[in-house]
């Protein structure tokens, strides 16, 4: 005989149809098999549940069955098979996106991979991740780079001019290899650029404070500049300050479409490291009244 | 099974079937054209039903729909994995 159909919902006789609909939700959650794949006593409990709210559940039914019209037995058991029946088989249905980020592990692979199972998955690999530190120079004017990796392997990395502090390079198909006939992923490498001894950059433009002597910057003249693609010449006009920054165009960072940033250049005046009696004596008699103070006052 | 067949044990009108195909709730497979339904989709169809019973929206049910995906996928890597232990294949 079937169990009354009330007891099966834990609810009383003269229940609301609300109450019972609230109990069935309540204990459905609980035991669907499809949202409690892992509950095997739940197929079984839900199919009571499901049978005695399709009685209950509809105002009519409910009805002639508490005027004995219709016996719990006669309550229709759901003949059906649940979607987790077929689900964990692979279907188009099938999602590897709640593990997708284990799959370079080493374990999945072999399992993957074993006993020709590699025809029903068939993944992309993962990224790997590295990191590379450059000098200055090597980030800014480019070139070929190697990583060691653990296993001993060599990775060749090709470094675009211009590369900046924390950028990413994509190098593709050098992650992980794939599962299945899958592709590889991506290796990242992350850069990390030293800092210069005379050269910042500052975006695409490089800063250099470049020490005058006093006739340079009193007379002007040709003066020899470091810069990151190697010395130019640059005049320094008459009369230049400390302060006066020039610029020589073309002389920074590499950008992608081929052109460059600037070379800016921070003029300072530096007196010789000895004291010199012929200055000395010049500037004594030159006695110039200019105060560079003046606006200071208050 | 084809689509009228589909739709009496699935206990749903054409319009709703037609609302679910188009969310992609359900995806049959199709050739030349026509769509043949399996015993997977009438029971993801079921389960649809159950949801819509136990109060999820229809915004709900995509989002545990995918889940229940991903969960089904993870058991199945979890199922190879202690049958692989078991047979001594890894370790």
């Amino acid at each position: 005989m079937a169990a009354d159909p009330y007891d099966v919902l834990g609810v009383k006789k003269d229940a609301s149809q609300e109450e019972i609909q609230k109990a069935y939700r309540q204990l459905a959650k609980k035991l669907h098999p499809d949202l409690n794949p892992g509950n095997e006593h739940a197929e079984e409990q839900f199919k009571d549940v499901a049978a005695a709210y399709n009685l209950l559940g509809d105002g009519e039914k409910r009805a002639r069955y508490d005027r004995g019209e219709i016996d719990a037995s006669g309550a229709e058991r759901p003949q059906r098979q649940f979607y987790k029946d077929f689900a964990e088989e692979g279907s188009q249905y099938t999602s590897d996106a709640g593990f997708a980020d284990f799959v370079d592990d080493d374990i999945l692979s072999r399992i993957f991979t074993r006993d020709g199972r590699a025809t029903t998955v068939r993944m992309r690999g993962a990224d790997a991740h590295y990191r590379l530190t450059l000098d200055f120079l090597d980030a800014i004017n480019g070139g070929n780079q190697q990583i060691t990796l653990p296993d001993g392997s060599i990775l060749d990395v090709r470094i675009p001019p211009g590369t900046h502090n924390g950028q990413i390079l994509r190098l593709r198909g050098k992650g992980r290899p794939g599962i299945g006939d899958g592709p590889p992923g991506d290796a990242l490498v992350q850069v990390e650029v030293r800092p210069h001894r005379i050269f910042t950059r500052e975006g695409d433009n490089i800063h250099l404070d470049l020490p005058i002597s006093l006739g340079e910057a009193v007379l002007g003249g040709r003066v020899r500049v470091p810069t990151p693609s190697g010395p130019v010449t640059m005049t320094v006009p008459k009369w230049s300050n400390t302060g006066t920054t020039l610029r020589l165009k073309g002389k920074g960072v590499p950008r992608a479409d081929g052109s460059k940033g600037d070379e800016l250049v921070s003029l300072k005046i530096m007196l010789p490291e000895r004291s010199d009696p012929e200055v000395e004596k010049f500037v004594a008699q030159w006695g110039g009244t200019y105060d560079p103070r003046e606006a200071m006052e208050a | 099974m084809e689509a009228d067949e589909f739709v009496l044990h699935a206990r749903i009108d054409a319009e709703t079937l037609d609302t679910w195909l188009e969310a992609g709730w359900l995806a049959p497979r199709r050739d030349e054209g026509r769509t043949h339904f399996s015993e997977i989709d009438l029971a993801r169809a079921h389960l649809i039903n159950d949801l819509n019973n136990l109060g999820v929206n229809d915004a709900g049910v995509p989002v545990i729909l995918d889940l229940v995906d991903q969960l089904h996928g993870v058991r199945r890597v979890l199922r190879e994995l202690l049958s692989a232990a078991r047979s001594g294949t890894i370790g």
